[in-house]
Parts: C-alpha cells; structure tokens; sequence
C-alpha cells in the first residue's frame, strides 16, 4: 500500500494549521495555558504525595505520646517498659525531640534513647555520607544531620555544630553522619542525636521523653497492638494509616483546589470544542464540500481533521507540560504550593517536590488530547457525510 | 453514456418551503457529446449537473453511468467515481481563499497516491493555454473574476476527467477568454469526453452539439446545433 496519499494528507493537514491561523493560536495557547495549570498541580501533588509515603515508610510502626486534657505532655518513661511487655512489639526507642533555631531557621532536632539497643531502622538506613548513631554514641554529643541542613551550614562528616539550648546555652556538636537524598523532607532538617544530649538541650527532666517509636513484630498485625495500647490511659497512638491520612490531607489531594483546577480545564475544553463547532464552521464546511466534489473521501477528510488535532493537541499539551515542570521546578509553584500545602510547611530552602510519572504524562494526554480530537472529528464527520453541493451552498449562504 | 431516469429533486419536501427544483428529468447523452443544459435562472440545471456529478442526493430517480446506477453507490464509492472519472467548474468559481493559483489546482489532487508534482507539467499547459501562466503563483484574492474562473477551469482539468461538468463557464471572462474556453471544451469533446454545460446564455449553447433545454425543474425541447 502507498502512503503517498497520508503523506499529502499530511502535509495539507499542516498547511491547514497555518492557514486558520487565529484558531490554531487560540487553541494552542488555551490549551498550554491549561495543561500547564493542570500538570504544575499534578507534579507537586505527586511529589507531595511521594514525600508523605517516604516519611511515613520511615516512621516507626506506631508512634505513642501522652496525652492529658487534649494537649500532649511529656511522656513518663515508666511506660516504655509496658510497651515493651505487650505482645508483638519488638522493640521502643524512647524519644526526645524539639525544634531549635539555627539563625533565622528552624530545625528538628531529636534525641534517641541509644543505651536501649534499638536504633531505628527507617531512618538509620538512609545515611549518605558517615555513619549512623550506635550504642557507642550514647552520652556523647555526637549527631547526625539532614542534607539540607548539611547544605544550608556547609556542614560536612566531621565538622561541629553549635546549638543553643533554652537557658541560652551553647552545646557543641559532632558531625558523624549526614542522611542521602532518598529520605526527602522526613529528614532534610532533621537533627539525631543521643537522648541525653537532646535532654540537655530542651531541658528535658530524666524520667520524660516526648513520645516513644513503637516497632511490631512484621508478623503481627499493627492494629492489634495499637489496639491494646489504646487501653494505656492518656496514650495518643499513631500508626501509618493514621500518619498516611494526616500526610494526605496536609500535603496531597486538596480536593476543592484540585476540583477547580480540573473545572477550569474542562471547561476550557468545552470552550476549544464550541469554537472548533462554530467558529470555522463556515469556511470548514465549504472546504470539506469543495474536497469532497474533488474526490475525497468522508475518511481521507477525517483523516486531515485528525492530524491537525494531534498534531496542534499533542504539541500543545508538550509545551503545556514542560512550562508546568518549569514553573514547578524555578518558580517553586508559587501559585499552588501554599494552597496545597495547607497547615503543613516546607522546611525553609527546600525544593518543592516534583514527580512525575509516566501514568500522570498518558493522564494529561489523555484528557486533553482526546476531547479535542472529539471535538474535531464529530462536526468533520457531520461535515462530511452532508452532500458536497449542500455543504458548499450552506457555507456560501 | 450518462442517463437520468425520473430524476427529481424536492429542497424541503413536506414543509411550507418546498421547493420543487427538478422533477421527472430523463436525459440521455452519449460519451464524447457536449451537451448543454440551458434555460433561464432557476430551472434547475445547476441541480441536475450536482446530481449527475454525484455531489447531490436525488430525491427520487436514478443517474446511470455506463450503466451502472452510480446513484446508488455509497457515499465512499461516489467520492471515488468522482476523483476518478469527474470534473467541476462551478457557477461561484469556489477557489480556496488563502492559496495560490497553482495550489487551488493540485489541492484536489492530495487524495490520490500520486506526488503532486506529477500533475506541474499539465497544470502548467492548462495555464498557459487559458492565458494565465503568470498569475499560477498568486493568491486567488488578487485575481480577477475571469482570471479566478480560469484557475478553477485548470482545476477541473488537470486530472484529465472522462466527463467535465461545467456550470456558467464563461459568466466572468470576456469575449477572447470565453472563445478560448469554448475551442478547449470542444477539443475535449473530441479527445472523447463527455462535456456537460449548464448556461443561461443561448450562444454557449449553440455551440455544443445537444442542447436540453429547461423550464420550471423539467425538460423543455431536446435538440442539436
């Protein structure tokens, strides 16, 4: 079979884009305008979601603290050992933590209880450079940092750090390790270090830690243990269900924002197929009747209507997509990151997380492309199952 | 040979709007005859040649084309008979605004498994033949009606069609054009096809070698020049 005729097809189809020149700008820019609103979204909220299952991976299994009368208190270390007594739990890391400011920033620095045996094991696994606290480092001021935070203070495997603590003391300490890349935002401005220098820090009493990492047996179910320490009196439980919803609705799905945007999208696809109906219509309709008189086919036109939409759809949604990663990437999408974020917050300087999937790319595809291939091809096809002679006197009517 | 039988056309039939605009036509023409269809402004002539040229559903009746009943083809198979054996020159001329000469000419030709380039040298002939050779690359906006017309002339040729259905060809030219056009229809006439000319003008008609003429949607008198 020759494919002469496509490749005439073709490159009339193209001629077509150039000769309805306002239509085809007017569909191209709305419909980048558009993809790239809709994809800038999507990337962040893909990223933030990505960023929500990393630090919920990373958590321990459950995460208990006290509470009395609503608020959080420190928790009494005496309760370390009931945890410990309730089947299927293997280990708890008794932890202190709190936020300290370095300049005009603030971290999170937390203190493990490492004379316990039980470095956790999310986070110990995602060191870059150095090493990981061991029980060797407990009373020491020894510390291990997040990588922006390494970045922000030029910190590297060896230096110190000087933290000032509440009564405005100054505590020095060493650099050990520094976590990789992998671990995101749970430990970009993280600050690990042993229990009884983050007591020293925050003024912590001996016999409190701030909450205690759970760890389960993986053959036992989370809940059931969950369960059974609910019936602890004051005790606030999360799991990472309970973390993976708290995370979802802080970084991810901001169901109102996300429905407007697809709103605007859908409605500018309602737009593009009005135009494409009514606007050409006229000169579309002789054309497709004078080509039709001269041998074309109902197919051979629906063909070029086609090529025209994929061609101005697919490059439209590309550049639509590359401005969304760029506005992403070095504009920080300002626009939709405070609205996506809600209550929750970037630790400062760190880059807003972008992910993008091929399955979100197809999407976005998919839901452009094919409406105005839609949208095209129904008048083309109407246009051209109409008697030439009529679609000619009807278009010069 | 080209037959109608019982040709009829009806434009909103049933409604308060109808117009009757071809009824009962039989016609016969035999290949390598130039025909004309003449009578005054709205008989129907230009309906009978958008029916014998497929591009107009009959209301009712049949047109045979070497004895096929091509009426009854598919609008897929009507657009083939069309590329293959036909070809226009409407009473509007119908060029593409936004194109050239040369482009309104092999425009009609991308639906062939054909280079366009293969149709350059007939074009050009045609141009040349009609006068206009140095207009082919200009826009048809900046041609005047004669000059338009004789594009749309070149566009209807260039395929060299069995059957050439030409409706008011000479309305825009002048007397040297219309002479010109007349001796290329003839000369058609004579390579053996089929040439079928609807016009108001009783001159154009003498000059073809059967005339039907048309009152009110049917036949009036058959005869030759």
């Amino acid at each position: 079979m020759s494919l002469i005729k496509h490749r005439n097809l073709f490159e009339y189809a193209l001629g077509c884009l150039g000769r309805y020149k306002v239509r085809s700008v007017v569909v191209f820019t709305v419909f980048t305008i558009a993809v790239a609103l809709l994809s800038s979204v999507l990337f962040l909220q893909n990223g933030l979601e990505r960023e929500a299952e990393i630090s919920v991976e990373l958590s321990p299994d459950i995460t208990a603290s006290y509470l009395k009368g609503g608020r959080i208190l420190l928790l009494p270390e005496s309760f370390i050992d009931e945890f410990r007594s309730i089947d299927g739990v293997v280990e708890v890391t008794p932890r202190v933590w709190g936020y300290v400011g370095i300049g005009t920033t603030i971290y999170t620095a937390m203190g493990l209880g490492l004379s316990e045996a039980n470095i956790p094991i999310g986070i110990a696994g995602c060191i870059g450079e150095g090493r990981f606290l061991t029980n060797e480092d407990d009373g020491t001021q020894n510390a291990v940092v997040g990588q922006l935070l390494a970045k922000q203070l030029g910190l590297e495997v060896g230096d110190y750090m000087i933290l000032i603590s509440e009564s405005i003391e100054s505590n020095r300490y060493t650099i050990v390790g520094i976590f990789s890349d992998e671990s995101g935002i749970y430990t970009s401005d993280l600050i690990v270090m042993s229990m009884g220098a983050a007591r020293e820090l925050f003024k912590i009493p001996e016999g409190y830690v701030t909450d205690a990492a759970i760890y389960v047996d993986p053959e036992v179910p989370v809940d059931d243990v969950a369960a059974e320490l609910s019936s602890v009196p004051n005790l606030r439980t999360l799991t990472h269900d309970t973390l993976n919803r708290g995370y979802k609705m802080a970084y991810a799905s901001r169901g109102g924002f996300i429905t407007t945007i697809w709103g605007i999208l859908l409605a500018t696809v309602a737009l593009i197929c009005f135009s494409q109906a009514t606007i050409v219509g006229r000169e579309s309709r002789f054309e497709v009747g004078l080509l039709k008189t001269s041998g074309f086919t109902t197919f051979d036109v629906i063909e070029i209507r086609l090529i025209e939409s994929v061609v101005l759809g697919i490059s439209a949604a590309s550049f639509g997509i590359i401005i969304g990663i760029i506005y992403d990437v070095y504009f920080k999408a300002e626009m939709f990151s405070k609205a996506m974020l809600g209550w929750a917050f970037f630790p400062a300087g760190f880059a807003v997380p972008i992910y993008i999937s091929f399955a979100t790319v197809v999407g976005i595809f998919a839901v452009t492309v094919l409406p105005l291939l839609f949208a095209t091809i129904v008048p083309a096809w109407l246009n051209a199952i109409t008697d030439p002679d009529i679609a000619m006197r009807r278009a010069a009517a | 040979m080209i037959e109608t039988q019982r040709l009829t056309k009806i434009y909103g039939a049933g409604t308060h709007r109808q117009v009757d605009a071809v009824r009962d036509l039989d016609l016969k023409m035999e290949d390598g005859t130039f025909v004309a269809l003449q009578g005054p402004s709205g008989c129907g002539k230009t309906t009978v040649l958008s029916m014998i040229g497929l591009i107009l559903t009959p209301t009712s009746g049949k047109v045979i084309i070497d004895g096929k009943d091509v009426t009854a083809f598919s609008d897929y198979w009507k657009a083939i008979y069309r590329r293959e054996n036909m070809g226009f020159i409407f009473q509007h001329i119908n060029l593409m605004p936004g194109y050239n000469a040369i482009e309104n000419v092999v425009i009609p030709l991308l639906c062939r498994d054909k280079r366009v380039t293969s149709y350059k040298e007939r074009a050009k002939e045609l141009f040349n033949k009609l006068g206009i050779l140095d207009r082919m690359n200009y826009r048809v906006e900046m041609l005047s009606g004669g000059e338009q017309q004789r594009v749309a002339i070149v566009r209807a040729l260039v395929s060299d069609p069995r059957i050439i259905l030409a409706d008011e060809p000479t309305v825009f030219v002048d007397a040297e054009t219309n002479r010109i056009i007349l001796d290329m229809l003839h000369e058609l006439r004579d390579e053996g096809k089929t040439v079928i000319v609807a016009t108001h003008d009783v001159k154009i008609a003498k000059a073809t070698d059967v005339i039907y003429t048309m009152e009110k949607g049917t036949l009036g008198t058959k005869g030759s020049s």
